[in-house]
């Protein structure tokens, strides 16, 4: 075979496997809806126990990390924020920026990032394994539907906990960003904050809760599907792992772009 | 519900060792078939897995798939629980066909099958016993109680009342395929499949768990398809023994026939002779080269 024939067959097999592992994402997506809300009716409910253990994993247990990182964005922007406007003297309007670049772009944005290299890649890393060791076939011959099982309480767990970290992220960004511009400024914590309340709108916060919930179901269907096509035992789980977080992180930015671009022009 | 004295009776059954005789042809005949296989194929991308395979269980009978490597005895047992959709031919249990069945139905009968798996297949995350009861929790609507005093008897049916609370990580291999195999039994099913439960294990251990399939067979009065590669166990357990070598049924018969069969590959595979293959010099070459 020639140079030329085998690279048109590599990237058309890649283009292909691309295809395939959207529509099986948007597949898997679509089965996690419907057990959600019928699988009462088939005697099959998605367990509301296990969506809060997905949401205590998620969400509560990340809160440290989401607190740390959040804290230290917004004295990050501040910092930055006061050096740029400072060039015009006009270092006062740094409340501005900050607001709304938290609350409608780092909040969900650092979340999402965080949620994907530390629960995607274990939500990822989990399926591969329970592929491996057969257990999901397992799931499948007792009859017990894997996604409705593996899939939903994920899928749903994500999408509420993400908003969720991007809220609190909202409240520690704005505090640790106020601290430091009413040193820097001279001024009080209450005033950053009553300048901050006067430009947001509900809206931003709805843009950012929005995003937040959007890449929640994203990171959640990567880690699926990228965990349940795995193959090559453990050599396997750690590529599809490491694959898993580079494809969500590589989908977080690129939704975000079109989402902003969407919503804001 | 069963009643106390039949309960009873069930309970001395499970732990009494087994001293039933192998059921013979004409009673195997009288019974129906739990189990049938009508001209499957299967094919891996281009290459052919399993061609025509013809085979039926009878309710009671223990039916033991011998073959070696790449034999296709995974391949089939996974299209016998249903993991894998009939290409052509069809595959009828409890006289279900598979292949018609709609989601709902396929969950019914899937409620009637038991299956353990080669490594056991137990969630790591769980315990034993939270092994043991997960298809009582998702799939009825028992209570905590009940399900706990079920998954307990299971466990002692297969010896291993007081490792409940293990997880599976802490079990040896023999405990992992008999934890599997409780799983497996939970919903009292009328046909369990084992995929090489004998396979890893020492000989006392691989006897043990044989004697196990006896017991479990005469006590609950079902079906067992084995898949194995392990001659003694399949002498030992099977009432028939199917042969498969590469994708083909060479022989299904009783374990006598089997022992006695002329055919040399069964004899091979019995024996455990290694088959010189004799390869064509060009299809040789061409494989080597890639096909150019």
């Amino acid at each position: 075979m020639s140079v030329a024939i085998r690279s048109f067959d590599a990237i058309g097999r890649r283009s292909a496997g691309f295809f395939d592992q959207i529509g099986y994402g948007a597949v898997l997506f679509a089965e996690s809806i419907y057990w959600l809300l019928v699988g009462w009716r088939r005697r099959q409910p998605v367990r509301i126990r296990a969506i809060f253990n997905e949401m205590q994993q998620v969400g509560v247990a990340a809160l440290p990390i989401a607190t740390l990182l959040s804290g230290t964005i917004g004295l990050m922007l501040a910092i930055q924020s006061l050096y740029s406007l400072g060039i015009f003297g006009a270092e006062a309007y740094a409340y501005i920026g900050i607001a709304l670049s938290v609350v409608r772009e780092f909040s969900p944005l650092i979340m999402a990032i965080l949620v994907a290299g530390r629960s995607g890649s274990a939500i990822a890393a989990r399926l591969a394994t329970m592929t491996i060791n057969q257990e999901v076939d397992a799931l499948q011959v007792m009859g017990i539907n894997p996604v409705r099982y593996l899939v939903s309480p994920v899928v749903v767990a994500l999408a509420i906990m993400l908003p969720c970290l991007a809220m609190w992220a909202n409240l520690v960004s704005e505090f640790t960003a106020g601290i430091y511009v009413s040193a820097a400024l001279n001024s009080s914590l209450g005033a950053f904050v009553n300048d901050s309340l006067t430009v947001l709108k509900v809206g931003d916060v709805y843009h950012g809760i929005g995003k937040a919930g959007l890449f929640g179901v994203l990171i959640a269907l990567v880690a699926v599907v990228n965990g349940s096509s795995v193959s090559g035992g453990a050599e396997g789980v750690g590529r599809v792992t490491t694959w898993s977080v580079v494809q969500s992180i590589c989908m977080i930015v690129v939704t975000d772009m079109i989402f902003a671009y969407l919503t804001t022009r | 519900m069963e009643s106390a004295a039949e309960f009873n009776h069930h309970i001395q059954g499970l732990r009494a060792e087994s001293h039933a005789a192998r059921p013979t042809e004409q009673e195997l005949l009288d019974r129906p078939k739990v189990v049938e296989v009508d001209h499957l194929d299967f094919f891996f991308g281009p290459r052919q897995v399993l061609f025509d395979i013809n085979l039926h269980v009878r309710a009671g009978e223990i039916m033991v798939i011998m073959g070696g490597s790449g034999s296709g005895k995974t391949t089939l047992l996974r299209h016998l629980v249903g993991l894998m959709p009939p290409q052509p031919g069809k595959v009828k249990l409890l006289d279900r066909d598979l292949g018609g069945l709609k989601p709902g139905e396929l969950l019914d009968l899937k409620r009637r099958i038991g299956v353990a798996f080669q490594f056991g297949a137990l969630f790591s995350s769980m315990t034993v016993a939270e092994n043991v009861k997960l298809p009582l929790r998702e799939l009825t609507d028992l209570e905590e109680k009940t399900m706990d005093i079920m998954a307990n008897l299971k466990l002692e049916v297969v010896n291993l009342s007081g490792f409940g609370e293990l997880m599976p990580s802490a079990l040896s291999g023999g405990m992992v395929k008999r934890a599997s195999i409780a799983r497996a039994i939970v919903m009292d099913p009328k046909l369990l499949f084992l995929d090489e439960p004998s396979s890893g294990l020492d000989p006392v251990v691989s006897s043990a768990l044989d004697d196990l399939i006896l017991k479990l067979r005469e006590a609950m009065d079902i079906s067992v398809v084995v898949v194995t590669h392990d001659v003694e166990s399949a002498f030992k357990i099977a009432d028939r023994i199917t042969i498969l070598d590469q994708g083909h049924i060479l022989a299904t018969e009783r374990v006598e026939a089997i022992r006695n069969s002329t055919n040399e590959r069964v004899q091979n595979l019995l024996n455990r002779r290694s088959v010189e293959e004799e390869v064509d010099a060009t299809e040789y070459l061409r494989r080597l080269t890639g096909g150019e």
